[in-house]
């Protein structure tokens, strides 16, 4: 069987498997789906954005805004569960474009930057406004509007298979080359014909919005919010460490990345979890290792076996393109 | 009362601190065009150490200083070597991952050995103050802002006056040409690397008696530092000092001037980088080939 075929009957049983699970899974499975779930939205969110040479440090940003807008719809406005989710998603989009926007015509490591900037602006506005947002001390979602967790889990399951196949589908599309071509050179991909601007905006905007439905999410599930909680650099770190882990600028490397990070977070917690620091620290390590040692991360891995086995010349999609100076 | 000369006062000594902060990361971004994460985990560890000296043998920061720049030199060079050289030719996503990485692991250990405790150094100058009519002058922050230009100045002096000096301006401004000029190359960025965490250990002693010493206070000034940089731009050291005092008066002015403004001041870094990445990508005095 071709590698692209198992990946993509793995990915369908695995959909099948994460939209099953708040039905028959125990409340610690679904409580354990729900995370994964959340955090393959942002891994694909961010490789998406990576994909087009944007490098984001700032997700715990739109995952931020994604959470306020949903909490400050059901808390001042009533808006149910759902619509609020939509709102989130929203928000994400506009802050999405103005970074974009801003952001016009930097590269590399200043877009870096501006992401960062951006995301810890925002965490100081949540605490110095507390009229709207609850300030340091938080605020509790209103309880009379919770869906039960059924629904919550199901939201964050469709969203994490939305994404991939949303995802997916880009990979088939002509912007796939772009984003490719932007992220070789956007000087360059100018010259074919590609819009780099109109390219980017939009990129931002899906990637930010996608992010903000996983922190909508996440605060119904949790019911509270405060700015640490929102705007926490750990969200950031994994939105990285997913698609590095499971193979950057690939279409199941986010996947693979994120039920490995998982994984990983999972047996951090339940042999070293009496010891504070030690997940981060972890996945800090894990970070270093597979940049200087699994660059292609485990789908690169995948790649390489399968061409041993069957000997079928592959297309590799997947080489880090070095950057020009 | 009138808060003017306590502004001037306070802005001044902080910005003082703010150029060591940021001439210590620009060394190393502006010569091996990475930007280290991990820098200010290296103003942590250095913080640590004054405070482990202190509390420990009761050794005054500014005594122990030489000894902690020399330890922060050695683990910059070893850093540089063990992981950072790996990446240099490597793209940008590779080389940011990296530095953001090893800070997040500095960082950790040092909650796991240290716990997440607010500590601070109290050396006897650090308690008293100075008055000069209605201002307030903690001895603290004037020794502090002392070491920081006196540092600074012996750094501009080496760059400016020594071969290795010109050699590191000389790779900083165009690292082909120098190694074409028969410079190595790579034996600089190490240096670089290892003085600019140097510098940073020596902030981070300084600040161990002005500011409370925790695992988690070395990103907040990292941000303060990339602020400067990107405000200054690359490569112009008068542009770094102008930069470290536009955000300390901006800063202090905000916690002065504007209610509620010490809580706002934290966000003062983050709207001049916008601000700066929107008017004038390339900083106030970068220039655009940088």
């Amino acid at each position: 069987m071709r590698p692209e075929l198992f990946l993509r009957w793995a990915g369908f049983v695995l959909a099948v498997a994460v939209l099953a699970v708040p039905f028959i899974g125990s409340p610690s499975l679904a409580d354990l789906t729900f995370r994964t779930c959340t955090l393959a939205i942002i891994a694909i969110s961010w490789n998406m954005m990576a994909g087009a040479g944007l490098i984001s440090l700032g997700h715990s940003g739109f995952w931020g805004v994604g959470s306020y807008v949903a909490i400050l719809c059901a808390n001042h406005f009533g808006i149910p569960f759902l619509p609020s989710l939509l709102f989130g998603m929203l928000g994400g989009a506009m802050i999405g474009a103005g970074l974009a926007l801003i952001t016009g015509r930097l590269r590399g490591i200043y877009f870096a930057v501006a992401t960062l900037a951006m995301s810890e602006g925002l965490r100081v506005m949540a605490v110095m406004l507390p009229d709207l947002t609850g300030g340091a001390q938080g605020a509790y979602l209103d309880s009379a509007l919770f869906p039960g967790a059924l629904a919550v889990n199901i939201a964050a399951g469709c969203g994490a298979v939305l994404a991939a196949c949303f995802s997916w589908y880009v990979s088939r599309t002509r912007y796939h080359y772009a984003f490719r071509a932007m992220r070789a050179n956007e000087r360059a991909s100018q010259m074919l014909g590609i819009h780099p601007m109109l390219y980017r905006v939009s990129i931002v905007i899906v990637s930010g919005a996608m992010a903000s439905y996983a922190g909508a999410v996440s605060v119904w599930y949790g019911g509270y919010l405060d700015p640490g909680v929102a705007f926490n650099l750990h969200i950031t770190l994994m939105a990285q460490i997913a698609p590095i882990l499971g193979g950057i600028y690939t279409l199941a490397g986010p996947i693979l990345g994120t039920l490995a990070a998982a994984g990983l977070g999972e047996v951090t917690r339940q042999w070293l979890g009496h010891v504070e620091g030690v997940s981060l620290l972890v996945f800090g390590m894990t970070l270093a290792i597979c940049v200087l040692y699994l660059p292609k991360g485990i789908q690169g891995g995948i790649d390489r076996l399968f061409r041993s086995v069957v000997k079928a010349p592959l297309a590799d999609d997947s080489t880090p393109t070095r950057t020009t100076r | 009362m009138n808060l003017l000369p306590q502004f001037l006062i306070d802005s001044i000594l902080l910005g003082g601190l703010y150029t060591l902060m940021a001439i210590g990361f620009a060394l190393a971004f502006g010569v091996t065009r990475i930007i280290n994460f991990a820098h200010g985990e290296f103003i942590m560890l250095g913080a640590y150490a004054a405070f482990w000296l202190f509390t420990g043998w009761g050794l005054d920061p500014l005594v122990v200083m030489p000894a902690v720049i020399v330890l922060g030199f050695a683990c910059g060079w070893l850093l540089f070597k063990a992981f950072i050289e790996r990446v240099l030719a490597a793209p940008n996503i590779n080389q940011i991952l990296l530095t953001f990485a090893i800070g997040l692991v500095i960082q950790h250990i040092a909650v796991i050995l240290w716990s997440g405790d607010s500590r601070s150094t109290t050396p006897e100058y650090a308690l008293k103050a100075l008055t000069i009519g209605d201002a307030f002058i903690p001895y603290g922050r004037l020794v502090g802002c002392g070491v920081a230009v006196l540092l600074v100045a012996m750094l501009i002096a080496w760059l400016k006056w020594t071969e290795d000096g010109r050699a590191v301006r000389a790779v900083a401004q165009n690292s082909d040409a120098a190694t074409l000029m028969g410079i190595n190359v790579k034996g600089i960025y190490a240096l670089s690397f290892a003085l600019s965490s140097a510098l940073g250990v020596a902030t981070g002693v300084v600040v161990s008696f002005i500011i409370t010493v925790t695992p988690f206070m070395g990103f907040p000034m990292l941000v303060k530092a990339v602020a400067i940089v990107i405000v200054a731009g690359m490569g112009s050291i008068v542009g770094m000092v102008v930069g470290a005092f536009v955000l300390a008066f901006a800063e202090t002015g905000f916690a002065y001037y504007v209610t509620e403004g010490s809580g706002w001041a934290e966000g003062v870094a983050f709207v001049l980088i916008t601000a700066i990445l929107i008017i004038r990508p390339y900083g106030l005095f970068g220039d655009a080939e940088a």
